[in-house]
């Protein structure tokens, strides 16, 4: 590959808001310097604009996030403290994934009592694999665009990862079959786009609205759901509390599954390949 | 070069990516006009010194606030807050500034009315605190918070440990020390800036689940020094006016206004916070401890037909330590200590008044948006504070509505 051959230029500084998207940078940006402002064991929701990730995005040249407002409630702050007229704008430095995809579950009026939800759509849409390549051509195009010295080794990294994609997704597809009309409970719509794509269906959610933390008059009522509903594991995301989980998980006898929310959420998922292997192996474990 | 076969599909998508441009030109988190409301309202046994509220059933900082990006190289924002004090509504206006977006090398800069970027506290607005109150020294030396009309220069280092360096320059109007003037006198000579800033703070995490921040900040108040006319310092009077000095205190205190109660020329602050979650992760589990040190010196100086014929030595202090542990989503407990050992002249002499007041908070939080939060403190003042010991009791809410601002560190 031509990737090999690339030019000393100087090195981009990219702000990942999510690891995911830090791994995808990687993917198509293999010379750039990335950091991730979250691990897969933080609530992205729920992150401190602290000084660290001032200092972080002071010196960014890209800022790439999901977007749809996930990270209202600390990037705003972030933007505003660290000054970098260069990330301010999805014309230039700053790039939402979610502006990339047409996202899940939009809604056209947002109300606080429904809880955390986002008008512009759920934006945990790294679980998509073909959402995912979208996002990673576009930002291909916001790479060239910041540094155009190297288009053409940002264009062969997107050709070569888009290549190994399509190839993971038929295996995936191919393994996961046996998910497929599967159903689960769930915390939060975090796997929307996970169960959208491989055809599993979340019949219950630990959450009584999205944000609230699984209370015991909720967690009751998810009794008579599973008896009907028969799903057949509680699935986590790795951030996400296993309390209420194990409360459920013992009256019901339902196994609980923890999957990684992103690249670094267990000990297999390296980087996006390993993270969607992961999560699939052990989807299909727990339904054995 | 080597030739490498695509799918057809590939084809196709290389060259028509590297024209397209993204579909949506804005996020909507930065074009609409962010408004929000906050309200608070609260039943109170007794009163707190240097307070805001008072005893019974009360509003707190009732406020209307609007945000928005003005184009791409301005923001700005409108904050008005509605506040009952004996019967009256007063509406204030505590922040109308903008600010620039795209200065570059990290400078940004602030005009308007604003909240001053001094201590750890004062930029952040009340309805985030976790106490009912600021902490002493905030109420006694800048009238709970301080916020003015002026203009700030920031600077943020290019460093990978958080730097932020800062001046901002003010009318000073809130924090000018009582001026005793006599009827027909003209009032002092106030300069136009009345008060200048200067601080530094700094950051970084530790690990993956603690974080720091550290700050230093320097305010320099012109009319900060209270004169003394030495033809009265000269008799050193004691008992015979102590009547009249209770009286003069009570009325400072009780009466509502933002001004600060001491003053002096120089303040220093030291100021320093660490937040712990378990793996960083905010949602569950989370510690905050902070910690401010207030020092104010040159509040007194004996003048003589107009002249500063001394500045005297004098110094006020005040400070506070904090914890505040979220031991559950939806609950968070807190215990605070704070001192202020200050001064007051009354006429022809000093006092010097001491407060301490310890708080312990209990707050269930329903969501983001709603707070419901009892708090105990215990006060104590020694004989010219006009506090004895006293237990205190409130019972608030703060709650927000619409748009939510992102919260600081």
């Amino acid at each position: 590959m031509a990737l090999a051959a690339m030019p000393a230029a100087a090195q981009l500084n990219v702000f990942s808001c999510e690891p995911e998207y830090a791994a995808l940078v990687k993917e198509l940006a293999p010379n750039a310097k990335v950091f991730s402002a979250t691990t897969a064991y933080q609530d992205p929701h729920m992150i401190q604009a602290r000084p660290s990730l001032i200092a972080k995005m002071r010196q960014a040249d890209l800022v790439v996030c999901a977007g749809a407002d996930l990270e209202i409630g600390w990037l705003p702050m972030l933007m505003m403290k660290s000054a970098n007229a260069k990330v301010r704008s999805t014309e230039q430095g700053l790039f939402y994934a979610a502006m990339q995809v047409e996202t899940l579950d939009k809604l056209d009026k947002v109300d606080a009592s429904m809880g955390d939800v986002h008008a512009l759509g759920n934006p945990h849409l790294h679980f998509d694999p073909q959402r995912l390549l979208q996002v990673a051509q576009a930002l291909t195009v916001k790479l060239s665009q910041l540094d155009p010295e190297q288009q053409a080794n940002y264009q062969a990294a997107f050709m070569d990862f888009s290549q190994r994609w399509q190839q993971a997704i038929d295996r995936w597809l191919t393994q996961a079959k046996p998910l497929q009309g599967r159903k689960v409970v769930g915390y939060h719509s975090s796997f929307r786009y996970l169960y959208n794509w491989l055809g599993i269906e979340q019949v219950a959610d630990l959450e009584p609205k999205p944000g609230l933390p699984p209370s015991s008059s909720h967690l009751a009522t998810l009794l008579a759901v599973v008896e009907q509903q028969a799903p057949t594991a509680i699935v986590l995301a790795s951030y996400q509390d296993n309390r209420g989980a194990n409360w459920l998980a013992e009256r019901t006898g339902l196994p609980v599954v923890v999957l990684p929310m992103s690249v670094g959420g267990n000990e297999q998922s390296q980087d996006l390949f390993s993270l969607y292997d992961s999560v699939i192996a052990l989807l299909l474990d727990s339904q054995s | 070069m080597k030739m490498i076969k695509y799918p057809a599909y590939l084809a196709g998508m290389t060259t028509a990516i590297f024209f397209s441009t993204p579909l949506f030109a804005q996020s909507s988190m930065i074009s609409n006009p962010a408004i929000s409301g906050v309200l608070e309202g609260y039943y109170q046994e007794g009163e707190r010194p240097l307070s805001e509220t008072e005893k019974g059933f009360g509003l707190g900082h009732t406020e209307l606030a609007m945000s928005a990006n003005i184009d791409d190289y301005f923001f700005g924002k409108l904050t008005t807050v509605i506040e009952q004090h004996d019967g009256d509504i007063e509406v204030g206006l505590e922040e109308a500034f903008i600010q620039t977006l795209a200065l570059p090398a990290g400078f940004s800069l602030r005009a308007g009315r604003f909240l001053s970027d001094i201590g750890y506290l004062n930029n952040q607005h009340t309805h985030s605190d976790s106490f009912v109150q600021r902490p002493l020294a905030y109420r006694a030396f800048v009238g709970g918070h301080y916020f003015d009309d002026g203009l700030r220069i920031n600077y943020v280092a290019p460093t990978d440990i958080y730097w932020l360096l800062g001046v901002e320059a003010f009318t000073g109007k809130s924090l000018r020390s009582e001026a005793h003037v006599h009827e027909g006198e003209a009032l002092p000579d106030y300069k136009t800036v009345g008060a200048m800033t200067a601080y530094s703070k700094w950051g970084g995490d530790i690990g993956l689940s603690s974080s720091w921040q550290f700050g230093l900040s320097y305010l320099r108040n012109e009319a900060g020094t209270q004169m003394i006319h030495e033809e009265h310092a000269e008799h050193e009077g004691h008992e015979e006016h102590e009547a009249e000095i209770h009286e003069a205190g009570h009325d400072e205190h009780s009466g509502h206004s933002h001004n600060a109660a001491y003053t002096g020329k120089n303040t220093y602050i030291a100021d320093a916070v660490f937040k712990w979650a378990p793996e960083g992760n905010y949602k569950y589990q989370n510690l905050t401890l902070s910690a401010e040190y207030f020092l104010q010196q040159d509040l007194f100086a004996l003048e003589h037909d107009g002249h500063i014929e001394q500045t005297l030595s004098e110094q006020n202090r005040a400070w506070y330590v904090s914890g505040v542990y979220q031991f559950l989503p939806q609950w968070s407990a807190g215990v605070r200590y704070g001192q202020a050992d200050v001064w007051q002249a009354h006429g022809d002499h000093l006092h010097q008044q001491e407060f301490k007041e310890t708080d312990v908070m209990l707050a269930w939080h329903h969501s983001h948006f709603s707070t419901v939060r009892l708090q105990y403190s215990y006060q104590q003042g020694n004989q010219y504070a006009d506090i004895t010991d006293d237990h205190i009791v409130t019972l608030q809410y703060v709650m927000t509505l619409g748009a939510h601002g992102a919260h600081q560190f």
